[in-house]
């Protein structure tokens, strides 16, 4: 059973996950807010589900995840996000970066109803593998039923820059550092959408997790 | 300094260096000219151990050690310096902590404590003026949405900070207006010293007006097939690789 959040009329609703599987509904009313940011920063696997449906106008979703893998651990991640009336925002950043022998998957389904119109959606997956054999899925599937809509996704997987890596080494940072300088900035997109609040605490989890990432 | 002693090395199965020897003394400024394809930037990526050549015969001693054992970082703390011809772009990596981590871990590597936040911004500002860096362009992304000049004299700035000992210059001209070229030209200038020891790789005599060689070596097609002073860098301005590339 999904955990029921609903967030009523007006209302803006925070959510930070870390390191936790999670099954999540989120109902959103007439101009709602959602800003939901979920970290894996550990070893443990995860399976996160979020739903949301906005039920009211104007409403707004924001879905952040980073996912830092490593080992054989396994983290999935799936969205599935429904406007079922028009006007609402919804804004979905998803990026693994996966070491070992770890696996990541992303599925994100993305529906607008037939007369949700005016909506404005955008998925972006973006995944650096950093071993052989850590493997990387991506699945993302848009249903678009309305005709006055801006709905867009990409979704890429690659791995750290070679050149900017020579580039660093040239400049006599270990390999180790370059490759973690690069991840930072790998992460520091995610980052940006967070709470200052909550920066620090997560920065620091995020400079441990990568001291043992990067070597 | 440097001694490369009939060094081979090839790209992707091709050879492109075919036999280069060549020594590099402290205090000297070497040029190297020679046609496109000639082998020119394959030599600096050689010398700076860059992954994608492969080095199939041949030796580089630097100060007496065998520089073709070291990883690439393990060169540029021993003081080998590339200005590179296409700086690379480094979206999200800020140049202030580019440079903090590459100042502290070529000070780890010669035993000396790192350098405190407030010692490296004044050590940073110190280094700046020498090549009228903006200060606007050290709170950036490396390289990024830096102008062609801009990058060149971000180059000379990084020479500047890590002081190497042999620094070598990749086709350092061009895409530079003149007031660019004369800046980053004036720059190498002031930080060559009797210890320190430069190669300058270009295609044009232009930038030897303002850096001034001790020898001029024309490499065509993987060996240097000519030797001279700075009077043949003029020569060569006059008539061209074909006077020597022929011979």
């Amino acid at each position: 059973m999904s955990e029921l959040i609903e967030i009523s009329k007006g209302q803006t609703k925070n959510i930070l996950l870390l390191n936790k599987s999670v099954d999540l509904l989120v109902n959103q009313y007439d101009d709602s807010q959602l800003n939901l940011h979920v970290f894996c920063l550990d070893d443990s696997s995860a399976e996160i589900n979020i739903q949301v449906r906005q039920l009211g106008r104007g409403c707004s979703a924001k879905i952040n995840a980073l996912v830092l893998a490593c080992g054989k651990q396994e983290v999935g991640i799936h969205t599935n996000v429904v406007h079922e009336v028009g006007d609402g925002i919804s804004e979905q950043l998803l990026k693994f970066v996966l070491a070992d022998e770890s696996k990541g998957n992303f599925r994100g389904d993305l529906k607008i109803a037939k007369d949700a119109q005016k909506v404005s959606a955008r998925q972006t997956n973006r995944n650096i593998v950093l071993s052989d054999k850590a493997k990387m899925r991506t699945m993302p599937q848009l249903e678009i039923y309305a005709d006055d809509v801006k709905a867009s996704h990409g979704a890429s997987t690659g791995q750290l820059d070679e050149q900017a890596l020579f580039y660093m080494q040239q400049r006599g940072l270990s390999v180790g550092t370059a490759r973690k300088l690069l991840l930072k900035a790998f992460a520091s997109e995610v980052m940006e959408q967070l709470d200052v609040a909550e920066h620090d605490s997560i920065e620091q989890l995020i400079e441990q997790r990568l001291a043992r990432m990067a070597i | 300094m440097l001694e490369i002693k009939n060094l081979h090395a090839s790209i992707n199965g091709k050879e492109i260096l075919k036999g280069v020897n060549l020594s590099v003394h402290a205090g000297e400024v070497h040029a190297i000219m020679g046609p496109n394809g000639a082998g020119k930037s394959t030599l600096s990526a050689v010398l700076t151990g860059n992954p994608a050549y492969e080095v199939t015969s041949g030796e580089v001693w630097f100060k007496g050690k065998n520089l073709l054992e070291m990883p690439p970082e393990q060169r540029a703390r021993e003081g080998i310096f590339l200005s590179f011809q296409y700086p690379v772009e480094i979206p999200g990596v800020s140049m202030v902590n580019f440079m903090r981590a590459a100042v502290n871990e070529k000070r780890a590597y010669e035993g000396k404590e790192p350098l405190s936040a407030t010692e490296f911004l004044k050590y940073m500002r110190e280094k700046k003026s020498i090549v009228e860096l903006d200060n606007k362009l050290t709170n950036r992304s490396v390289n990024e949405g830096f102008s062609g000049g801009e990058k060149k004299r971000n180059e000379i700035f990084q020479m500047a900070m890590l002081q190497p000992s042999l620094s070598i210059l990749d086709e350092t001209d061009s895409g530079l207006d003149i007031d660019s070229l004369r800046i980053v030209a004036e720059g190498v200038n002031k930080l060559k010293t009797p210890q320190t020891a430069s190669i300058v790789i270009t295609h044009y005599q232009r930038l030897l007006d303002y850096i001034v060689p001790d020898f001029v070596h024309v490499l065509a097609d993987g060996q240097i097939v000519k030797t001279g002073d700075k009077t043949l860098a003029l020569e060569l301005e006059k008539h061209g690789y074909e006077m020597v590339v022929k011979q």
